[in-house]
């Protein structure tokens, strides 16, 4: 017994824990096999009896888990893009060129205190970051990411995202009603008043998209856009898209119609007495907002996963498989001759370098060219990395944007953003819509 | 009805984390004591639907630590009282309490953003005191570097004027600007930000090579650089459609509120102390005295950016007619003036600086008076605000560009 | 602002400043990255509160207390042994300094200073000096006539005695001891202690050695903690 304590107590941490986790891994995945063993051919039965299902759950979970990197690397972005524009650096210091910052935000507001004021009303403060954030999380699930990346497809899809996306503004009332604060409740009846009014806009502004496609179900509107980019419904819809996205910048609450938390004027809105976490769920929902609305105008206007141009039907026929025992060879030697290959031409031409640092050099361009190729063969072999790729470059496209306006453009006034909502996106709405119909009557007939 | 309860307030007698409507009125907003006169009982008497809103002294946008009581209609303001004194250091007094060199540190601070000029009018009053000339090259550098100082002070305007209107970029890249200058100014006087430059019969310190090779440098893409930064806001329908017509006064009424400088200027007056009463070698330079006659915020932005391109000829002018000679004149070290009384006023940045010094014949001024052109423009705040919607309050506040420093001395 | 036509599109100033902001996203930074980078400083800069050394290493300050006199809101402070073993030595903003900022604060709010430095100063009867400020009214606008009546009461000026004046009239230290330092007839040491140590050193070159043991055991070992 004391030999045992005795050797215990001559180990360091990590061996203690390596002590500890080994046996217990043991333990656990041989119960694992076990289980499947003895239940596996039941537990398949049942997820295939049920796929609808248990993929839906799997998106479900997928999507909220997704949902924070999103967040983080539109905040970062919104640093980054903004503190370049303004001639500054920017986050630097935190990650390779401080990409990780938002990363430590997250981390910031996870440990804050999280603070209600004294006599705020408790329970409707508490839901409110919890209402806007599931109603970002819940318009993620129609969204066609990619041929067959998408959490469900509803022939209903944009109109079950227009209406659980506009759940979000309960969120913002409850909360500036709540605070016991009047920057608060200005903030949040400013995001009521601006948020149900340019719902109209939005919601008109891809009526005519709509009458055009036939079909409310986003996949079948990306797919109607494939082929050449002359598809995309941008140049059928121009001022649709030109109303849609300025609807949809309000909708985001981005500048230059930010007025529910001007920073300038009404402090921080709706989010005044906020901290902590549940400042930071407000945070995460405004930021998966800008990606939502990003991604449905490139999924309604820019073609959605579609490549611009159709690539010509390459098949490449690399099966690893089929090459059998010269495959181990080719894992094993590969590596090492192309590093070998790519540092040998550095350790050759500079004399004054040194060897170790030729094959550290080798071995970067080495797994650079690889991972390349790597990236090549699979989009080429499978569809949904290459409309992943396009899609995601579209709405990071779109992204920019928004932070490019914030940082050009100053806010309008109260007064003048509604005004502007009906007095002149309204009737090019509507504009858009009458003309869309009478040329889609015009043509048909 | 005369308070709003506000939602999310229980208001029960038995919590005592909470206080009643019946004991506070409206949270914070009522002042704790009667009201003192007719106009503070009328106005902290609200009407239907009406509201308080506690604006500072901690808010992100009121320049510094003025607080505004705002009494709103929705988002409309009814009426306003601007409560000041957050600041207040008692200058006036330490100035009394120090000899005639102390004085010059102690009105560094009043308006932080334009030091040169809180500088330039006690100097010149004591300098009156006193019946000192001050030698030419002084002058000439006074002016130079107080042009300068001009210039880095609309810089930032039209940065925080932007900030206000809810613009991100202009006030990083208006801070680059004041940065240069601001840099060479450190080369010529020994800080960035209180120059402390300025003595009684000169300045502290020659020209030098740093501040020079500095002044060079930036003069030769000055304009360049202002007129892109320019292009930002002043083409912006946006920028434009918000400053046009916000807080519009006539020349009758800002000459009735005491306003100097480019808020009066922007009425259409032409009233500029450096051609009206003019002092320094100002009236030996060539250069303009913009006016518009809009009397709006964008017509005070405009102007002002207007002073910046004239100041830079001032100073083009000021480094090809630099004569040589000495920068101080020959004073005793315990300045004693006769008694006596002096006014000195200078055109700043904002408008009339002016002091009036009383000299009983002891090394400390008798009584000191500094007139400061935020502390008068903040008047007409109230005449200016009334009617307007929250978000323009901060955005008229900025147009006037008062320096809380000097409001509260 | 001349009439180009693309003007008057809706939208065209808000797309020029974009335009704008995007070329500044290319273009080099202006930002300083401190801790590498250091903005270069000015040789006229006047930020830094530091005493000069001279080119044989030793400190210029003579503790003449004439800064601490000019400084305008009074933040220069010393404190340490001075030159003559007479005082404590050392320099700088008051409240820099952890060990002085309890003092300063007790200072300011008119209350008693307690430090060690001082105590071989004590034992002065103050009574004194308390009748002869009487006299002036406690008004430091006379102070050179408090300072004389002092020293022709006691002979010399005291440690105890320039700290009571401090006290009493709310005159900062550095004042007095700069007003009273500055004038040649008024003494900080007794004229008898004066005459017999410049006796002893006329007669014997050896007794050097006993004058400078002797000046130790005065100073009272305070040490120099600068």
């Amino acid at each position: 017994m004391t030999a045992v304590s005795r050797a215990w107590g001559r180990l360091t941490l990590p061996g203690r824990i390596v002590f500890t986790l080994v046996p217990l891994l043991a333990v656990l995945g041989a119960g694992l096999v076990a289980l499947i063993v003895l239940f596996g051919g039941t537990a398949a039965d049942l997820i295939l009896a049920n796929l609808g299902f248990v993929r839906f759950l799997a998106a479900a979970t997928i999507i909220l888990v997704i949902t924070i990197p999103i967040a983080f690397l539109n905040i970062y972005l919104e640093m980054k893009v903004i503190a370049l524009m303004n001639l500054r650096v920017g986050p630097d210091r935190v990650g390779p060129w401080g990409s990780l910052l938002s990363v430590v935000h997250g981390l910031k507001v996870l440990i804050k205190e999280d603070f209600t004021p004294t006599a705020a009303d408790p329970i409707v403060f508490t839901w409110a970051p919890v209402v806007t954030y599931a109603a970002a999380v819940m318009t993620l699930l129609v969204l066609p990411f990619a041929p067959g990346l998408y959490g469900q497809d509803f022939n209903i899809g944009l109109l079950y995202f227009f209406a659980v996306g506009g759940m979000g503004v309960v969120g913002l009332l409850m909360g500036g009603w709540s605070s016991f604060n009047k920057y608060s409740l200005l903030g949040g009846l400013r995001s009521a008043a601006q948020i149900v009014s340019y719902e109209i806009p939005l919601t008109l502004s891809v009526v005519g998209l709509l009458i055009l496609a036939g079909t409310m179900s986003l996949n079948q509107i990306v797919q109607q856009q494939s082929g050449w980019f002359t598809d995309w419904f941008v140049f059928r819809q121009p001022l649709g898209f030109v109303i849609f996205f300025i609807a949809a910048t309000a909708e985001a609450n981005r500048t230059p119609f930010d007025l529910t938390e001007a920073d300038s004027e009404i402090v921080a809105g709706f989010a005044t007495e906020y901290s902590g976490m549940r400042f930071g769920f407000f945070f995460f929902a405004e930021y998966v907002n800008v990606f939502i609305l990003s991604a449905l105008a490139a999924v309604l206007f820019l073609g959605g996963w579609n490549a611009p141009f159709p690539f010509p039907a390459l098949s490449i026929p690399l099966y690893p498989g089929s090459l059998g025992i010269p495959l181990l060879f080719l894992i094993a030697l590969v590596p090492i001759i192309g590093t070998l290959a790519l540092a040998a031409p550095f350790y050759l031409a500079r004399s004054s370098m040194r060897w170790w640092v030729a094959l550290i050099i080798g071995f970067v361009l080495f797994n650079v060219v690889a991972g390349g190729l790597t990236f090549a063969w699979a989009y080429v072999s499978f569809d949904w990395v290459a409309g992943l790729v396009w899609f995601m470059a579209k709405t990071f496209g779109f992204v920019f944007v928004f932070v490019w306006m914030r940082g050009t453009l100053p806010r309008v006034r109260i007064d003048q953003l509604m005004g502007f909502a009906w007095k002149w996106l309204l009737p090019a709405a509507l504009l858009n819509l009458f003309v869309t119909a009478a040329a889609v009557v015009i043509v048909g007939s | 009805m005369t308070t709003t309860s506000h939602p999310g307030r229980h208001a029960s007698a038995d919590d005592p984390r909470v206080l009643l409507d019946d004991e506070i009125g409206v949270f914070g907003t009522v002042p704790p004591y009667p009201p003192r006169t007719e106009r503070e009982a009328e106005f902290y008497t609200l009407g239907d639907g009406q509201m308080f809103l506690n604006m500072g002294p901690q808010h992100p946008s009121t320049h510094g630590v003025l607080r505004i009581v705002l009494k709103l209609d929705g988002e409309k303001v009814v009426d306003l009282d601007p409560v000041l004194g957050y600041l207040h250091r008692g200058v006036e007094k330490l100035c009394e309490n120090a000899d005639y060199h102390q004085v010059i540190s102690q009105v560094d601070p009043l308006e932080y953003v334009s030091s040169l000029f809180c500088e330039w009018s006690p100097v010149m009053a004591f300098e009156k005191l006193l019946d000192v000339d001050v030698p030419r090259r002084a002058e000439y550098i006074r002016v130079l570097s107080g042009e300068l100082n001009r210039i880095a002070s609309h810089a930032l305007f039209m940065g925080w004027f932007a900030l206000d209107l809810g613009g991100l970029t202009p006030i990083l890249w208006s801070f680059i600007e004041r940065d240069e200058i601001v840099e060479m100014l450190a080369a010529l006087t020994g800080q960035r930000m209180l120059f402390n430059y300025f003595r009684i019969g000169g300045v502290n310190g020659d020209l030098n090579h740093d501040f020079m090779s500095r002044l060079g440098d930036w003069m030769s893409r000055a304009t360049g650089q202002i007129e892109a930064n320019l292009t930002l806001l002043n083409q912006n329908e946006i920028f434009v459609r918000r400053a046009r017509g916000l807080g519009v006064v006539d020349t009758e009424t800002a000459l009735a509120m005491c306003m100097t400088g480019p808020n009066l200027r922007a009425t259409g007056s032409p009233f500029d102390v450096r051609r009206a009463h003019p002092y320094s070698i100002y009236p030996e330079l060539d250069f303009d005295i913009p006016t518009r006659t809009e009397g709006d915020s964008l017509a005070r932005y405009l102007l002002r950016m207007e002073e910046i391109k004239q100041s830079l000829r001032i100073i083009d002018q000021c480094l090809h007619q630099m004569p040589d000679g000495p920068i101080m004149a020959k004073l005793p070290r315990l300045l004693r003036p006769r008694p006596g009384r002096a006014y000195a006023a200078i055109e700043g940045p904002r408008g009339q600086y002016a002091t009036y010094a009383i000299s009983d014949g002891t090394d400390q001024p008798f009584r000191m008076r500094i007139h400061d052109p935020s502390f008068v423009h903040l008047q007409s705040v109230g005449l200016l605000m009334r009617g307007d919607l929250i978000a323009d309050c901060m955005a008229i506040m900025a147009s006037l560009d008062p320096v809380m420093g000097g409001v509260d001395k | 602002m001349s009439m180009n036509p693309i003007r008057l599109v809706p939208g065209s100033g808000m797309v020029r400043g974009m335009a704008l902001t995007l070329r500044r996203f290319f273009e080099p930074k202006a930002t300083i990255r401190y801790p590498e980078v250091r903005a270069d400083i000015p040789p006229k800069f006047r930020g830094r509160l530091q005493l000069l050394y001279d080119e044989y290493g030793t400190l210029k300050c003579e503790t003449c207390f004439q800064c601490a006199q000019a400084c305008p809101i009074e933040c220069i402070d010393m404190g340490g042994m001075d030159t003559k073993g007479r005082f404590h030595v050392h320099w700088g903003a008051a409240e820099t300094y952890g060990e002085r900022r309890e003092e300063s604060a007790l200072r300011r709010s008119g209350r008693t200073v307690p430090d060690p430095a001082y105590d071989h100063f004590e034992g002065v009867d103050v009574g004194a000096v308390d009748d002869i400020l009487e006299g002036f009214d406690h008004d430091p606008a006379h102070l050179l006539a408090i300072l004389e009546a002092t020293q022709a009461h006691y002979g010399y000026l005291p440690v105890g005695a320039l700290k009571r004046i401090s006290q009493v009239t709310g005159t900062w230290y550095a004042q007095i001891y700069g007003t009273a330092s500055f004038y040649g007839h008024l003494r900080f040491e007794p004229p008898a202690l004066l005459e017999q140590a410049a006796a002893m050193a006329a007669r014997r070159p050896a007794e050097q050695a006993f004058l400078a043991g002797l000046g130790a055991s005065l100073s009272g070992g305070g040490g120099d903690d600068a």
